[in-house]
């Protein structure tokens, strides 16, 4: 197990170059007070995990993964406890570097915008990944970025159907109660999803053929 | 003798091309070769072995233990090169190193970076800068650094110069003599194959045409050269298969012994496993 993720924690060190960029244009544009750039960080983690498979489907990883012990199994876990990692990494560096500049700016940190800021993208980067993951499993990558452009293209028309004639606001009043919970309900929301996700693409990758 | 490969009456089908009844066995401490054309079925077979492909029927045995419920013990214990499959073109040897060493108990990280040595692959370069000769290379000293019981080798000399292909062989060679390993390794390259395998196992169409030990291959078969007259002279049950040429038939047979004793035909000549299979592939009966 443990060598699997050390072989997808080092397909990121390739990536640690621009990683190193992007921090630094991160603190710049911050400490400038021009731009807030936070999402850039759990942007790139989106784009390095793509990458990742890209990159294991030209060298055909998958197939070659399942010729080593356990294989089917192990590949899959790795992933995404890479991409948990990854994602708990990128968050940690963003939540000190949002310290570091609002004490600069503002020399006034207030510690739970931040914290509810840093939760709030780790729930959307590991929500758009662990969606991803088991499309990317089933149809392999490149028909994976069609597909889920088709998805989301879908839902966008739907939602904006939806919101069109019919009035939703019942519903986010019906649920105002729940905002004093909201971290938790976001914590349990994540785990929940990327469990989910995980036994999905497990699935998938199970009965898979090379 | 112990087995370390059983196959038996494999089958797989696909829209365009079926595995039929696939059955032999690999006995320890041998080299079998697998041989057949580009598209026979050779690696189909080898992704079966290696649950790759899972929807089969039939049993694949290795070390005596089901491919598929002992499946981790026994990957274990198989060295792999598999056709065009590998780490990620973007890792380094030190990567590789990293990765194995978590993944299989026996790995020795002092072998593998001998090797290394030994081939002037540096650790520290990715994957992509190396030549497709060393890159192999690359996958089979991978494949050897876990003190593998069984190794299984699909077309690991395709594509490479004959310089990097007999240095290759060596590795195996070389392999062998240390380590007490079985080997079932395909290969359209027959050559190769002549001089290292203890058995040859011939795959046509998704059909084993025949499994029998090297020696008996390229000593008992021959190719009678004849006139078309003498040709007819020849029962039907006497040969495999015919080729007719421009000036004579080539008639292969499986007893050349028994041929010379029955036939007063003065030209029968050795065979090459090319021989063999152009004959078996093209030859009619």
């Amino acid at each position: 197990m443990i060598g699997f993720i050390k072989k997808d924690l080092a397909m990121i060190k390739s990536n640690l170059k621009l990683i190193g960029i992007l921090i630094v244009l991160y603190i710049i544009m911050g400490l400038m007070g021009k731009m807030d750039i936070s999402f850039i960080l759990p942007f790139m983690c989106v784009m390095i995990m793509i990458s990742s498979f890209s990159y294991d489907n030209y060298n055909k990883w998958d197939a070659y993964s399942i010729s080593l012990p356990n294989g089917r199994k192990n590949s899959v876990k790795s992933k995404y406890i890479t991409t948990i990692l990854l994602t708990l990494i990128v968050s940690i560096i963003t939540i000190i570097i949002s310290f570091i500049i609002s004490y600069v700016n503002i020399q006034n940190i207030n510690y739970e915008q931040i914290l509810v800021t840093m939760l709030g993208t780790i729930f959307a980067t590991l929500l758009v990944l662990t969606f991803m993951y088991p499309i990317i499993y089933k149809f392999g990558v490149e028909k994976a970025r069609i597909a889920i452009l088709l998805i989301v293209f879908g839902l966008v028309i739907i939602g904006g159907f939806f919101s069109q004639y019919i009035d939703i606001s019942f519903i986010t009043k019906s649920l105002s109660f729940l905002e004093d919970y909201l971290i938790i309900i976001l914590i349990l929301i994540t785990i929940l999803m990327v469990y989910t996700s995980y036994k999905i693409s497990e699935k998938i990758f199970s009965k898979k053929e090379f | 003798m112990e087995n370390i490969l059983e196959i038996k009456n494999l089958c797989k089908k696909y829209d365009n091309f079926e595995l039929k009844n696939i059955s032999f066995t690999l006995p320890k401490g041998m080299i079998m070769g697998f041989i057949g054309e580009n598209g026979a079925g050779k690696t189909t077979t080898i992704k079966a072995i290696l649950d790759i492909i899972k929807s089969y029927r039939g049993e694949i045995k290795i070390f005596g233990l089901d491919n598929r419920k002992d499946e981790r013990k026994i990957k274990e214990d198989i060295g792999i090169v598999l056709d065009d499959m590998f780490f990620p073109e973007i890792l380094t040897p030190n990567d590789i190193n990293n990765t194995m060493k978590g993944i299989y108990k026996n790995w020795d990280t002092k072998m593998f970076y001998d090797y290394l040595k030994e081939f002037s692959l540096l650790p520290n370069k990715q994957i992509k800068t190396f030549s497709k000769g060393m890159r192999k290379k690359l996958e089979i000293i991978t494949a050897l650094s876990h003190h593998p019981k069984l190794l299984i080798l699909d077309e690991p000399t395709s594509g490479l110069d004959p310089v990097a292909r007999a240095e290759i062989i060596k590795i195996f060679q070389n392999f062998i003599e240390k380590d007490d390993c079985s080997i079932l390794l395909s290969s359209h390259i027959t050559t190769d194959l002549e001089h290292i395998a203890d058995y040859i196992t011939f795959i046509n169409n998704g059909e084993i045409v025949l499994s029998k030990t090297t020696n008996e291959l390229l000593v008992k078969y021959g190719i009678v050269k004849c006139t078309e007259k003498e040709f007819k002279g020849i029962d039907k049950k006497d040969y495999i298969k015919y080729k007719k040429t421009k000036y004579e038939y080539e008639v292969l047979v499986p007893n050349k012994k028994e041929f010379r004793t029955k036939y007063n035909i003065s030209i029968i000549d050795k065979i090459t496993l090319d021989d063999l299979m152009v004959l078996m592939i093209k030859g009619e009966k």
